[in-house]
């Protein structure tokens, strides 16, 4: 297999959660690989922020797209051909600010791609602003006062939306974030995994989420045990909220087939007319 | 009433199926040897306020309606009052009983007939087929047959209605208000331009239309919609103009032919990925089909404010790709050029319309032969595949993901960031110029791939010269009928086919549009230096009718 690791220099601070979601990434598409999957069957999308950087560190092909609209582009990319794997990476205010109205409604029709959210509880890139997952009390830039604004919780938020796949993983913990990724890529529906990436420059989670990150083995027994427990901020558990079967988009309105050639479109409009 | 045009006035509430009434008698003058245009005059509303649908039917091509109506049906007090001045000499203007005690207005017995002849109350306005038909030598049969076609619900009722008031009309005017030309033979089939423009693109290749519904774009998305199945084509209603564009990039990333369409309150939204389009040079077919604004403007009206709009869409600097249809078999063609264009140039491209093409419907028959063959890039991948090859033509070949033509080690990166030729982002000052201008040598490809199509239209020989652009020209080319002057048209208008228009340059010319602005005459004096002797202008969301417009031009000439 080829070398997943592009020649770009990484640029992401020492030390900083993305590692551990790249490490993961490039485990789960080796893995995906070697289970028979072709590589070039696999592709992401990525909006803008520290998080879309990975674009340029995995050597999968993919579009680098706008800021919040990396889900829009990767449903477009599914719809234009359902055989390819797409993958797309989000950073909190990406996904949940900028481009939530996307995140949404991929949920909501059950779009069979994976989103990957790189919760680093801030925006990084532009130095630390509050995002939608900023904690109470956050203080950056836009907020010197400390954030007044109650964050989202992603995976309830996900599942009220509709998304037949949901988890949450911690960028430390890289074998089991590959394992779930594996699942979450392999799920027929739009999979939504949210990880929790501290970010070493303006929110450090490290000890917090060391401390009480804490791996559920088996699924919530029903879906209010799964809403209280994402809730839960001490532990944080970490695995599988919802793993439900349920019609994908793409089959739903029939995307199936190769184009109708030039002839055979002038032949119907003739037909037609 | 000879060799003349006949106009048609259908008026009402809007869910009283005026519309639909002038639709089919369109129809009914198309399978008659008739020639039509129809345009549909409504509010941003469901119910109530007051709707009316203007068409002009002839022996001979008509492409605009006239300002007094030779045949008038009203459905409503207020469709009277307001139409009573809108009567041609010898008009005939029917109503219902009770709806108006003016001696110029025709009272008929509808309510009473519904009553007689259905169980549940229907739509009033099949009444006016029916009269329609019977002042116009259509014969019951032919009536019948239509409504069976036409109005499926509570059909039996249908006939008997229709074919009640078709008695009462016979027996009072005897006398035919048009007689036929037998030997005219128009196309049978009416459409809209708005489904020319589907059908274009469609014609061309077209698999992926995304939108969000709004006038006059929506129908687009409507029409593509309701022939999925028989066509094998996909419109996907998306929850917003954002996401529709997004998608639409990432579909033809996938390698499947996509446009996506709105109005200029939508288009703003697009705006951002119109530009990540330019920078991925991403092939994207894009409709623009302007209404007045600014903002929501006039939601269901005609306007041509957003030319400049159009020619500098997205941020940055980028080749952009605008041209305008100015008639129906061109909204085809168009459509079709320009997705193939946006293919063989890997860029977005523009098809700037307006309400009164859009919504305006004409017989036509579909230009199928104008379809450009679909292109192929032959040029040869570098080994190994780099998505952003610097080249000469600063075209780079286009792989696919997924595709026969893919290995394993195929990587095709798209990047909204400055990029290398693999496509991963770059900040140094020279990766940025390398590609800056692989880009930039785009323009020189653009404009003669463009060559190849018909870049401008000319109508008429003497006289003083009209330019316009869209739809405004069949407004003119009916005007012509009544008045020398040569009508030049630029279909397109970025990049600015200046070889076809030099003979203008320095030119006197009078410039017709719909903007308050005078934006056309400005471009144009932009381009080719032309003196503007007047600007006719009409921003009130109404096209021109057709004695208005000669009235206007004969003043211009003679200023």
């Amino acid at each position: 297999m080829r070398n997943l690791t592009g020649p770009k220099e990484n640029t992401w601070c020492i030390g900083c959660g993305d590692f551990g979601i790249l490490a993961a990434v490039r485990k789960t598409i080796q893995a995906l690989n070697e289970a028979g999957t072709p590589l070039a069957d696999i592709v992401m999308t990525a909006g803008i922020g520290c998080h879309g950087k990975i674009f340029d560190y995995l050597q999968m092909s993919g579009i680098y797209g706008l800021h919040g609209r990396a889900v829009a582009t990767a449903s477009g990319i599914k719809l234009a051909n359902p055989k390819l794997k797409v993958i797309t990476f989000g950073g909190d205010g990406d996904s949940l600010g900028e481009g939530l109205e996307h995140t949404m409604f991929a949920a909501k029709r059950n779009m069979d791609i994976t989103l990957i959210l790189h919760n680093n509880g801030n925006y990084g890139l532009t130095t630390g602003q509050a995002s939608p997952l900023s904690t109470l009390g956050f203080k950056g830039p836009t907020t010197p006062m400390g954030n007044v604004e109650k964050s989202f919780t992603p995976v309830t938020l996900m599942m009220e939306a509709g998304a037949s796949f949901v988890a949450r993983c911690y960028s430390a913990r890289i074998d089991h974030l590959s394992q779930i990724l594996h699942q979450a890529i392999n799920h027929k529906g739009f999979s939504f995994i949210e990880v929790l990436q501290p970010c070493v420059s303006y929110n450090n989670t490290y000890n917090l989420y060391n401390e009480r990150c804490q791996i559920k083995e088996d699924m919530p027994t029903d879906e209010e045990e799964a809403r209280r427990i994402a809730k839960s901020e001490d532990p944080i558990y970490l695995g599988i909220y919802r793993l439900e079967d349920r019609p994908v988009y793409h089959e739903q309105i029939n995307i199936e087939g190769e184009p109708l050639t030039l002839a055979q479109r002038k032949a119907l409009l003739q037909e037609h007319s | 009433m000879n060799s003349k045009i006949y106009s048609v006035l259908i008026g009402g509430k809007a869910g009283e199926g005026v519309k639909k009434a002038a639709q089919v008698i369109a129809n009914l003058a198309a399978k008659h040897h008739l020639y039509t245009f129809q345009t549909d005059d409504y509010q941003s509303l469901i119910r109530g306020g007051h709707n009316f649908s203007l068409i002009s039917i002839a022996s001979e091509r008509v492409f605009n309606t006239y300002e007094k109506a030779d045949l008038i049906v009203s459905f409503d007090k207020r469709s009277v009052l307001r139409h009573l001045d809108d009567m041609a000499v010898d008009a005939l203007h029917f109503c219902n009983e009770g709806d108006s005690d003016d001696p110029r207005a025709i009272p008929l017995p509808l309510s009473a007939l519904m009553k007689e002849h259905y169980k549940e109350t229907a739509h009033i306005s099949l009444a006016a087929v029916a009269i329609f038909a019977a002042l116009c030598e259509i014969s019951l049969s032919a009536l019948q047959d239509i409504i069976k076609v036409e109005f499926k619900r509570q059909v039996e009722e249908n006939i008997a209605y229709a074919s009640a008031i078709y008695a009462i009309i016979k027996e009072r005017f005897p006398q035919p208000q048009m007689s036929l030309d037998l030997t005219a033979n128009p196309p049978a089939k009416i459409y809209s331009g708005n489904q020319m423009i589907a059908l274009g693109a469609y014609a061309a290749g077209l698999d992926y239309y995304y939108g969000y519904p709004m006038t006059p774009a929506s129908s687009i998305l409507h029409y593509l919609a309701r022939i999925r199945d028989s066509h094998g084509v996909h419109a996907i209603h998306a929850e917003s103009e954002l996401a529709a564009i997004n998608m639409a990039i990432g579909s033809v990333f996938a390698g499947r032919r996509s446009a996506v369409g709105s109005s200029g309150g939508g288009f703003a939204l697009m705006e951002e990925a119109y530009s990540l389009a330019g920078m991925v040079e991403a092939p994207l077919l894009c409709v623009l089909s302007s209404r007045p604004g600014p903002a929501t403007g006039v939601a269901t009206f005609t306007g041509q404010e957003d030319l400049y709009f159009a020619l500098n869409q997205g941020h940055g600097e980028f080749a952009r790709i605008v041209a305008s249809p100015d008639c129906f078999e061109r909204a085809f063609s168009l459509a079709a050029e320009l997705l193939d264009l946006a293919w063989e140039c890997q860029s977005p491209t523009i098809l700037l319309t307006e309400k009164h093409l859009s919504e305006g419907l004409i017989n036509v028959d579909l230009p199928l032969d104008e379809v450009p063959p679909l292109f192929e890039n032959k040029a040869a991948f570098t080994e190994p595949y780099l998505r952003y090859a610097i080249t000469e033509s600063g075209i780079s070949p286009l792989k696919f993901p997924g595709a026969d033509h893919c290995d394993e080690e195929d990587i095709i990166k798209w990047n909204s960031n400055e990029h290398e030729e693999c496509g991963v982002r770059t900040d140094e000052a020279p990766n940025i110029v390398a590609m800056r201008d692989k880009r930039d040598r785009k323009y020189e490809t653009i404009a003669k791939a463009t060559k190849k199509y018909q870049r401008i239209a000319k109508y008429g020989q003497d006289g003083p010269i009209v330019f316009a652009y869209g739809s405004t020209a069949l407004e003119l080319r009916e005007a012509q009928k009544y008045l020398p002057f040569q009508i030049v048209v630029p279909i397109y208008l970025e990049p600015f086919p200046f070889e076809e228009l030099e003979e203008y340059q320095n030119a006197e010319v009078i410039v017709v549009e719909h903007a308050s602005h005078a934006n056309f005459a400005r471009f144009l004096k932009e381009k080719l230096d032309v003196k503007v002797k007047a600007n006719i202008l009409r921003y009130d969301g109404r096209h021109f009718a057709t004695q208005e417009l000669v009235q206007k031009l004969k003043e211009a000439f003679d200023a």
